[in-house]
């Protein structure tokens, strides 16, 4: 498992991506892609197309995200989550709040 | 460790003594000789030392048996380094087999014997550290310990009840991977003679997700005890947990709503895996979930969804936490939607369909390591009575006479439902014998009657099919949103009975067209139609029941004793 995370040639996108179990043990990783970041409306990009598996403390750092991001009039996207990721993410109606691909 | 080190000096040669004692002097160490091993023992047994000079060849006992004693004396480690003319290896080895730290040969260095001193010293300061730290590690983890065990049992009263002897059909089996569970299952009685239960998973676990469970415990209970529905509720506990809960903290649940009276389950699914409804061992109805969970946004009771279905006599309703879809086995997999409902299908029967599907899940894990609170909660529809609950005001409150009445426009009507704020009334006025829920449950359908069918016009007849249920509700909503006028009147008296105790009477008038009594009394007779219910109930458990009018008033009289 690890977090990448890939700044678009702009500074106007951050693309986060989780490898392998995305749970607790990645919340320092996951919150320090984005933490320093100055992303004035710009987009953040979770990319979930090789995340295996998702717990609820994922789904809590996708919301701390999100609250870094309003912020800074920024948006959340979450990208390619693979079926059985995208069927948690659904039950948590986080479609609602969310864009998700 | 002494502010100056003291040595233990061993040697039967008093000149070896004093060539030692000078160089010991000239490090500043003090020191206490000892001329042979018997002297060394005692002397070690008396004072504190913090290194021991051990010479071997020595009368009375040698430094080999020395040491051996010293060893075993010591509390926490002392260094013992031998002093030694000899120079073969298998006299060196046994100065270590012995428990000798270092060894030092014949003639000293002073250069030599100044480092080995300081860096035994060294290990034996290090080696006080760490048993110093071990020991208010370990005084920390007891008083840890300690508290969390009296914070478990606050915890514990708080949130636990007896759940399964308050209703006929609720069984649960909750399992907390630590400490403190972050699953929730809270149940109260509602006012349709039924049952509202609450299963909660909150992110994580530990006392971190436990301790929001108390706030949603508090208001549960306050407010399904006070007869809001469980839409109000909900907005409610979101609202608490909004306030108190970090960003990343939510609390997937689901609020399983049985009417009695209605025959009708309302399930409101927030971030849950599936709800099943199950008839003959087969999953009719799943109740997929069709809201944020709690604690991440606003929420009103408009914009909550949920889904209603109608109820057989033996069906179940399944409920679990997602530690149960996701209960993994030794292989890495997870027990999965798939296993459940295969789970349901073998069942013998609806009686056994909890226990199925609980060994099942039990005896996946087998003996893999549990990673998340699991939770399976099942009810199963019967009609038995209902057992009256303790924490009811059984105070009697002396019989007193009075009355009290509402006017209610379409205003008011639309805004809120006062039902809650009348029932806390009548009680805070007349605490009657029982439960007083019969009371409850005849003025609740009473307005219910009054405000869907007097003035929203609404026909019981769409409740005919199971989809008619949320079709009547959802038309209810939209109509009364809409209400523009009309009103109804609520007049409560209390009297005194000579016999003792008293006799309520309650009055309801509704602008509405009122309805033709005999019809439905007639409908209801010959036909066993799923709905009004409602009517038969409040006849069935109140003394009289008079429709006057045109069939828009009507006056019930309920005795107690």
């Amino acid at each position: 498992m690890s977090v990448k995370a890939l700044l678009s040639d702009d500074n106007k996108q951050l693309t986060i991506k989780v490898d392998g179990r995305f749970d607790f043990s990645l919340h320092t990783d996951f919150r320090g892609a984005y933490k320093d970041l100055n992303l004035a409306n710009g987009e953040f990009i979770v990319d979930l197309s090789a995340t295996e598996f998702v717990d609820s403390s994922a789904l809590g750092m996708m919301l701390l995200l999100k609250e870094f991001a309003e912020s800074g009039g920024s948006s959340v996207r979450i990208k390619t989550p693979r079926p059985e990721i995208r069927e948690i993410l659904m039950i948590a109606s986080f479609d609602k709040i969310f864009k998700l691909e | 460790m002494l502010s100056v080190p003291q040595v233990l000096l061993v040697d039967d040669d008093p000149t070896n003594r004093v060539v030692l004692k000078h160089q010991i002097k000239k490090l500043g160490y003090t020191y206490i000789e000892a001329c042979n091993g018997v002297e060394a023992v005692e002397l070690f047994r008396n004072h504190p030392f913090d290194v021991v000079l051990m010479d071997i060849l020595m009368p009375e006992m040698d430094g080999y048996q020395a040491t051996r004693i010293i060893k075993e004396l010591s509390h926490g480690f002392v260094p013992v380094i031998f002093l030694t003319g000899l120079t073969d290896d298998s006299a060196l080895a046994r100065c270590i087999e012995s428990g000798g730290d270092d060894f030092l040969t014949r003639p000293y260095n002073h250069l030599l014997l100044k480092a080995k001193l300081e860096s035994m010293l060294r290990i034996g300061r290090l080696y006080k550290q760490v048993e110093f730290q071990k020991n208010e590690l370990n005084w920390h983890n007891a008083r840890m310990q300690q508290e969390n065990s009296v914070a478990q049992k606050v915890f514990a009263n708080i949130i636990e009840s007896d759940m399964e002897s308050m209703y006929p059909g609720l069984k649960y089996s909750m399992s907390s991977m630590s400490m403190f569970n972050g699953d929730l299952v809270l149940a109260e009685l509602n006012q349709s003679n039924g049952i509202d239960i609450l299963v909660s998973d909150f992110t994580g676990h530990g006392l971190s997700a436990a301790i929001g469970s108390i706030p949603v415990a508090d208001t549960f209970r306050t407010m399904t005890r006070k007869g809001f529905a469980f839409t109000e509720v909900l907005v409610e506990i979101n609202k608490k947990l909004l306030r108190i809960l970090p960003t990343n903290m939510f609390m997937a649940t689901a609020l399983i709503s049985i009417d009695r009276v209605n025959q009708v389950v309302s399930v409101a699914n927030m971030g849950l895996p599936d709800i099943y409804l199950c008839r003959g061992q087969k999953v009719i109805h799943s109740f997929s979930s069709q809201n944020l969970p709690l604690g991440i946004a606003q929420l009103s009771s408009h914009s909550l969804s949920f889904e209603m279905q109608t109820l057989m006599l033996d069906d179940v309703i399944l409920a679990a936490t997602d530690g149960v879809m996701e209960a993994q086995n030794s292989a890495g997999e997870f027990y999965g939607k798939q296993r459940i409902v295969d789970s349901i299908e073998k069942s013998d029967s609806q009686n056994d369909l909890f226990g199925n599907v609980l060994n099942g899940c039990v005896s996946f894990i087998g003996s893999s390591k549990q990673n998340d609170d699991i939770t399976l909660l099942s009810v199963q529809h019967k009609q038995d009575e209902l057992v009256p609950q303790e924490h009811q005001d059984t105070s009697r409150h002396e019989p007193a006479e009075w009355s009290m009445h509402f006017y209610l426009d379409a205003v008011n009507l639309r805004r809120f439902d006062i039902l809650p704020y009348i029932l806390q009334g009548i009680k805070q006025l007349q605490s009657i014998p029982g439960t007083g829920s019969e009371l409850q449950t005849i003025l609740t359908e009473m307005y219910a009657n009054a405000l869907d069918h007097g003035l929203l016009k609404l026909d019981s007849r769409l409740k005919h099919t199971p989809e008619g249920y949320m079709e009547f509700y959802n038309e209810r909503s939209r109509r009364l949103a809409e209400l523009q006028e009309g009103n109804i009147q609520i007049i409560i008296s209390h009297q005194l009975r000579e016999q003792g105790g008293g006799r309520f009477t309650l009055h309801l008038y509704d602008s509405g067209d009122g309805f033709d009594v005999k019809q439905v009394r007639a409908a209801l007779e010959t036909n066993k139609t799923p709905y009004g219910r409602g009517l038969a109930l409040i006849e069935q458990l109140s003394t009289r029941v008079q429709f006057l009018g045109k069939g828009n008033a009507v006056m019930v009289v309920y005795d107690w004793e």
